[in-house]
């Protein structure tokens, strides 16, 4: 007998657990008391479904499996035999997905069963953002709703929406139509305004384009936190692990210039620590250095953009120093592979600008449509031609409104000084499954199905070729709730108006039709079957060659701005801040601070050591704008005199676990936006700091930040 | 134990399998998505704000992050830390009623219903991957739906960590037995491995060399956490390449 049966057997004779066994091997002993590996496994479905978190839509797989809940049945407890949705995860055949999924979209589950769901509609009888609601049947609901609208000038209906290529968008586009309203808008956030508006510019096709790291020997990032949620997280993290490891014979590096030390910063190779608003300047700086090295033959529209640029004036409104700057370029010039990403993750004043004279530098490189670099746009498939897309005069417009529709978005939360228009607008009509802090405006809720519970098609922001994700429906609701398009097409009934549903089948068929005008031999039926069953279709890529681009404008690098300044971030855990109300959400430690249930104010230590600041002090944070008070953190890696706070918490009302907890950084950013699209900007944005006694604690999972000398033996 | 198994299939005998894991820090990016991935895999509850800030999380898996260098010149080393199912472990012993041991195929095994809650293998552990239950875990109705029925719910007063998903090769064991054919490698992917969007994460049999564990080991990047305090983990980890 070894030592570690030995210990095994006196452990179990002296714990009193199990007597009378010495003399027996403790392979024998110890199933007698059930270890994990021997617990029956319950029967289990999966079901296609498609993740709703972000623009990205991975196609995921649902696991189902038979499961009870307690329901009131004539003031009786009785127990209701349910199929639940056990778990999410990627769907092999997607190729946004690949199988895999990340954070966010496996807390997606928490937000189907979460217990602040609303059970029904429900009619405002407080004060607008009181939270005071009553339940209302959906008649009733219907009937207000239908006569807020005919009562409308239906010019001053105003639908706020989600900027998704969805069935979904389809529906609100032909409700609107059929009510004679403008088309919806999204409020900017979330759909990348600054990034389709350059490729527009550069490429001559909106879009995202399609950046194929996983080919490239040398990535250069700019504004494009790739890794921590920017487009299409898990496509690119899949890629991303194939540029380092994937290959035998090469391992891709990766250079990343941002305001904030992201997680894609961490997985640089280098990071450029560049001001915020400096990535104009930063990607002029390097165009100009590459039109020395002659690299590629470059249309002469970008020649004439990055010509005439000063680069030590350049380097200085980047903030990075102007050899860093030729040392990246010529590292460029050199590689076999390069590509540089272009992104706003943190929308700024110029970020149209930017992120056009960084999707630019691709053409210097000449890797426009190469392996290994990037593909402009595909076409459209011209399935769901109609989207919100995000419209400056929206917050102008939600002014003059009549009547407000909001679906999937949260104005009174990304955009705080839309509240005022919220709560001065004759009717607000939410869609939302949630009380959150729109939906606290509202006069009518009439909520949505979870995402999991009704049939769904959309297509990806970015995907590696034409594609879809397209689920149907597999586990009945929860609550008296209803499709949105269902009480769309109640509304339009109501309103004697024409409104015809369109299904996930009629656009399955739709999208059919195209791909058989393109040779295809599959029957309507099967490919229609095939589609529901594999979570999607996919085709492929045209390979159209790009577009030279037409005139680029004129850029304008402005000086660096001096003082503390401010910016807020997407974190890879909240996004724009819908992820607070999922408990393992809340319980994720923050990738930068270790923070968990709250998030801090991150700043460098010097600024926090002239304040006389640690970790856990609290600080009031003042901008033109508006103020904040919250916990610090003193972020080794933050800029000096950067001052950053993650969207996510801070809701007014959003349930248990997200309501009345922490600050919303937006407050403090304002009203600030891109110049060129409008789009909301997320600083920087100039502020004055004040420590202040007492306040919000700072929870951190770890509060170690260096890693204590190595382990003697 | 991995040499007693080669030997056994050189013999004709049933092969019994060596689980281990390969995480490649040099794709992992940190993402986190294996910490949700595993909570809702394990039915892992939350503690809430107030038993977070007394350090009563519980993250089967979690990456640790430590900041190295100083601005500019900064740079952050991270990691996904789960129980690493050593082949020495320093919990085992220490277990008074022998509710932790390891099993045939290298897992380090917990045993609820035999745990009384001394907590010295929690002690023991120099990786910090075991978690004591305070309380009795609730979930607010309906957040009880997406409760795993193939994973135990741990009730107060005994410790839990990481299983490798345990019930995952048991189901990965009666499919390949269904279907009449030998365990290959990737059947069984823990929920960590199957999420991890870079790929970063790898499991299967050490000792079959085929495996892409096995490949990965030998890929001479490889090494285990503190290495050198001999507790022989079974979770391997690629450095990065830089």
């Amino acid at each position: 007998m070894d030592r570690r049966n030995f210990v095994k057997l006196v452990g179990t004779a002296s714990g009193g657990a199990v007597t009378g066994a010495c003399g027996r091997q403790a392979e024998e002993i110890i199933p007698l008391l059930v270890p994990e590996e021997s617990v029956p496994v319950g029967v289990e479905q999966w079901h296609p479904s498609v993740c709703g978190e972000c623009s990205a839509a991975c196609g995921t797989l649902a696991r189902v499996m038979a499961s009870e809940r307690e329901i009131e049945v004539d003031g009786e407890l009785v127990r209701q035999k349910i199929a639940a949705v056990k778990k999410l995860e990627g769907n092999p055949l997607d190729p946004v997905s690949g199988g895999r999924l990340c954070a966010r979209g496996h807390a997606s589950l928490q937000s189907l069963y979460n217990p602040d769901r609303l059970r029904g509609p429900l009619k405002r009888v407080g004060p607008r953002a009181s939270g005071q609601f009553e339940a209302i049947s959906w008649d009733d609901a219907i009937t207000e709703a239908a006569g807020a609208l005919a009562a409308a000038d239906p010019g001053r209906i105003l639908f706020l929406a989600r900027a998704r290529e969805s069935v979904r968008s389809e529906n609100i586009a032909r409700f609107l139509e059929a009510v004679g309203a403008p088309p919806a808008t999204s409020i900017g956030v979330g759909d990348f305004a600054a990034e389709r508006a350059s490729s527009e510019r550069v490429f001559g096709r909106s879009g995202l384009p399609l950046y194929e790291i996983q080919d490239s020997s040398l990535v250069l990032s700019i504004g494009a936190d790739f890794l921590g949620g920017w487009a299409s997280p898990v496509l690119y993290s899949r890629r991303y692990g194939h540029m380092r490891q994937g290959r035998r014979e090469l391992r891709g590096r990766l250079i990343h210039a941002e305001s904030r030390f992201s997680l894609t910063a961490w997985n640089a190779d280098r990071w450029l620590p560049v001001w915020p608003g400096g990535e104009l300047a930063l990607a002029s700086a390097i165009g100009h250095v590459l039109l020395g090295e002659q690299i590629a033959d470059t249309p002469a529209s970008v020649v004439s953009i990055f010509a005439d640029v000063d680069l030590e004036k350049a380097a200085g409104a980047a903030g990075v120093p102007a050899e860093t700057i030729r040392q990246t370029a010529s590292e460029l010039a050199q590689a076999s592979a390069p590509v540089v990403v272009a992104g706003a993750s943190m929308v700024r004043r110029n970020s149209a600008d930017a992120v056009a004279a960084a999707l630019a530098l691709n053409w210097l490189l000449g890797c426009v449509g190469k392996p290994g670099g990037v593909i402009p746009p595909a076409d459209p498939l011209g399935v769901l031609a109609r989207q919100p897309r995000f419209s400056q005069d929206w917050s102008e417009r939600l002014e003059q409104a009549a009547v407000v529709l909001v679906d999937g978005v949260n104005p009174a939360y990304n955009a705080p000084a839309s509240q005022g228009a919220l709560a001065a607008a004759q009717t607000v009509i939410s869609f939302s499954s949630f009380l959150d802090d729109t939906s606290a405006f509202a006069d009518l809720i009439l909520p949505d199905h979870d995402p999991l519970e009704q049939a769904a098609l959309e297509v990806p922001a970015v995907s590696p070729s034409p594609s879809i994700a397209a689920a149907g429906e597999f586990v009945a609701p929860l609550y008296d709730s209803r499709p949105i398009a269902t009480a769309l097409s109640e509304l339009a009934e109501a309103a004697e108006r024409p409104f015809e549903e369109l299904t996930v089948g009629q656009a399955v068929s739709t999208l059919h039709s195209a791909v058989e005008s393109a040779g295809s031999e599959t029957s309507a039926s099967d490919f229609e079957a095939t589609t529901l069953r594999d979570g999607g279709w996919q085709g492929q890529p045209s390979g159209k060659p790009p577009a030279t681009p037409g005139t680029l404008g004129t850029f304008e690098i402005a000086a660096k701005q001096e003082g503390v300044m401010f910016q807020a971030y997407e974190s890879p855990q909240f996004g724009s801040g819908s992820g607070a109300n999922r408990p393992w959400l809340q319980e994720l430690p923050d990738p930068t601070s270790s923070a968990l249930w709250g998030l801090p104010v991150e700043m460098d230590p010097a600024t926090a050591e002239r304040l006389g600041l640690v970790n856990g002090d609290n600080v009031r944070i003042r901008s033109e704008y508006g103020a904040l008070e919250a916990p610090v953190y003193v972020n080794p890696a933050a800029i000096p005199g950067v001052v950053s706070m993650a969207v996510g918490q801070g809701h007014a009302s959003y349930g248990r676990y997200a309501s009345g907890r922490g600050a919303n950084p937006m407050v403090v950013v304002g009203n600030a936006r891109d110049e060129k699209t409008g789009c909301p900007a997320m600083g920087p944005t100039p502020i004055r700091l004040e420590k202040i006694a007492g306040g919000a604690r700072l929870v951190q999972f770890s509060r170690q930040d260096r890693d204590l000398p190595p382990h003697r033996v | 134990m991995a040499e007693q198994t080669a030997e056994q299939t050189e013999q004709g005998a049933e092969r019994t399998p060596q689980w281990a894991m390969a995480i490649d820090l040099d794709r992992c990016t940190g993402c986190e998505a294996c910490v949700v991935a595993c909570a809702s895999e394990n039915n892992v509850p939350t503690a809430g704000e107030d038993q977070a800030a007394m350090g009563r999380t519980k993250h089967w898996i979690r990456i640790d992050r430590y900041y190295e260098g100083e601005f500019p010149d900064i740079k952050v080393k991270y990691r996904p830390v789960m129980c690493q199912q050593c082949d020495e472990a320093p919990c085992e012993p220490v277990c008074p009623v022998n509710a932790t041991y390891q099993n045939a195929e290298g897992l380090n095994v917990q045993i609820y219903n035999r745990c009384i809650g001394t907590r010295y293998c929690a002690n023991n552990c120099p990786y910090t991957v075991r978690f004591f239950n305070w309380f009795a875990p609730e979930w607010a109705e309906p957040l009880n739906l997406q409760l795993n029925p193939d994973v135990s719910i741990r009730p107060s007063g005994v410790v839990e960590k990481c299983t490798f998903c345990a019930h995952k090769i048991k189901r990965a064991k009666l499919d390949a037995d269904a279907q009449g054919r030998e365990l290959a490698d990737g059947d069984v992917q823990p929920a960590c491995v199957q999420s991890c969007p870079a790929e970063a994460m790898v499991f299967g049999d050490m000792t079959d060399p085929d495996s892409k564990v096995a490949r990965q080991l030998g890929s001479g990047r490889s090494g285990q956490l503190l290495e050198s305090l001999g507790t022989k983990p079974r979770v391997f980890y690629l450095e990065k390449a830089d």
